[in-house]
């Protein structure tokens, strides 16, 4: 499974990085630091991925089955 | 029901709904409920330019996201008018997006763990200082004061300061709710005079620009310029403006709703570490800024609902976070719910609330010290709570308990 972080939607809410705070960090304006990012989430953090992705208000993070051709 | 279904405006159902005027507790939210439930899309006729309603999640969700064409020209859909200035609020684009920055890492959860225990030995004192007499008038003797020392210590500023501010803020955004323009004027030039004070004893004397916000903005420079004077007292007052009155009147309902529900509130002291998950419910279901204005700057659809240059845009806070197609049971108050910090009680897109850190560590902070002094505690015999219309709040809430 795939991990993507839409740059242009995230705005900084900042509730990914507080539920899955071993999967994601965030910076020093508060944005969650892997914004605009894809990568392959390993099988134990699965559940932190999906947990950020459902705590979202922009909904910024998908989950995709593949890697999308341009990451 | 205040939405005619044979009267139409632009082939949308017309609602009468007034959403400002002062009400039993909870009325707003039932007419939100209701509105949102009569037609996805509406036009409300209560103003002089009148609005188009988004109220569902999804509608708006999606309606903060389209900066690019809807701006803050209009901040409230309910209200219009130019009004106080404010910034960043009243940018858009990239020149809110460079201003935004600045002051980005003072609000970012980094800089306010900074802040936390700080805030929290001021909060202790304020509930020690109140629980000798076994009652208060939460929202007039607490729920503002500790918000605005929060404000104080943000900027850096005493909050021995924070006993005469609280009367200024609270003249200024009474009177300008109420439209009485000479005491409104009275109350900012004290304001001001206070802010005007501090810039200049900055200027004087510079702090680290690294974690003194007040430093940073008379240093700070956009594409070159510095900040105008006038410009860093306008963001002063919306700091002012935004943080205190919000903060005051999530507290309000959220110790409404704690004095109520027993079980509630004894959850939350035997399981301290559910207060954040409690927390974000509390923001979902008892949002105080129900809506968001935007005014459309060019012709063009959303998803089906045509729009206008110059149509004002309601953006439905509460009737997202209470939408029953995004949350099970929504009226009800769940601390176990999954998902419920896609809540918009802070807004979304570009604007969205740069206070919301700030906020949810200073309610998360009294959700903690609170309950471990006063744990028991009940609303006042005989006493009918109202809420203000416009941005919600309770006037009053009087608590009492076993001092």
């Amino acid at each position: 499974m795939f991990i993507s972080i839409d740059a242009e939607k995230c705005m900084g809410h900042g509730r990914c990085y507080s539920v899955a705070p071993d999967l994601l960090s965030d910076d020093d304006e508060g944005f969650v630091a892997e914004r605009g990012r894809c990568w392959q989430v390993p099988d134990e953090q699965l559940d932190l991925a999906y947990e950020a992705a459902d705590a979202c208000p922009e909904s910024a993070i998908a989950l995709l089955e593949t890697a999308p051709a341009d990451a | 029901m205040s939405v005619d279904s044979t009267e139409t405006f632009r082939g949308l159902p017309v609602s009468h709904t007034d959403f400002t005027s002062y009400t039993e507790i909870y009325e707003h939210y039932r007419r939100l409920d209701a509105d949102r439930e009569a037609a996805r899309f509406q036009f409300n006729d209560t103003t002089e330019r009148g609005f188009f309603m988004l109220q569902r999640y999804d509608d708006v969700q999606r309606g903060f996201q389209q900066h690019a064409t809807w701006t803050t020209a209009v901040r409230s859909a309910l209200n219009p008018g130019i009004g106080e200035p404010l910034l960043p609020q009243d940018l858009n684009g990239s020149a809110h997006q460079k201003l935004r920055k600045i002051l980005n890492q003072f609000f970012s959860p980094v800089a306010i763990r900074r802040m936390e225990p700080q805030a929290r030995a001021r909060c202790i004192e304020l509930i020690e200082e109140l629980r000798p007499a076994g009652r208060c008038d939460f929202v007039q003797e607490f729920a503002i004061r500790f918000p605005t020392d929060l404000f104080l210590s943000i900027l850096g500023l005493p909050t021995s300061d924070g006993e005469k501010f609280v009367v200024w803020s609270e003249e200024f955004f009474a009177a300008m709710l109420s439209g009485d323009m000479s005491t409104a004027t009275v109350a900012k030039k004290n304001i001001m005079d206070y802010f005007t004070e501090a810039v200049n004893e900055r200027r004087a004397h510079p702090g680290d620009p690294d974690v003194d916000m007040v430093s940073r903005l008379v240093q700070a420079d956009i594409d070159g310029e510095a900040l105008s004077h006038d410009d860093i007292l306008t963001i002063l007052l919306t700091l002012m403006l935004a943080g205190l009155d919000t903060t005051r009147s999530a507290l309000g309902y959220i110790f409404t709703h704690l004095a109520q529900h027993p079980e509630d509130r004894q959850r939350l002291i035997d399981e301290p570490e559910m207060v954040p998950k409690a927390m974000e419910e509390f923001l979902r279901l008892y949002p105080l800024v129900f809506q968001a204005g935007r005014e459309v700057q060019e012709d063009g659809e959303f998803d089906g609902l045509q729009l206008a240059k110059g149509d004002v845009v309601w953006i439905g806070i509460a009737q997202a976070n209470r939408d029953p197609r995004k949350y099970d049971d929504p009226d009800t108050f769940d601390m176990d719910r999954h998902g419920a910090s896609t809540h918009l009680a802070f807004g979304g897109g570009p604007h969205r609330c740069l206070g919301m850190h700030l906020a949810r560590m200073g309610i998360k902070v009294v959700l903690e010290e609170w309950h471990p002094r006063i744990p028991d505690y009940r609303i006042s015999d005989g006493v009918e709570l109202t809420e203000r219309g416009g941005q919600l709040t309770l006037p009053t809430l009087p608590l009492e308990w076993e001092a």
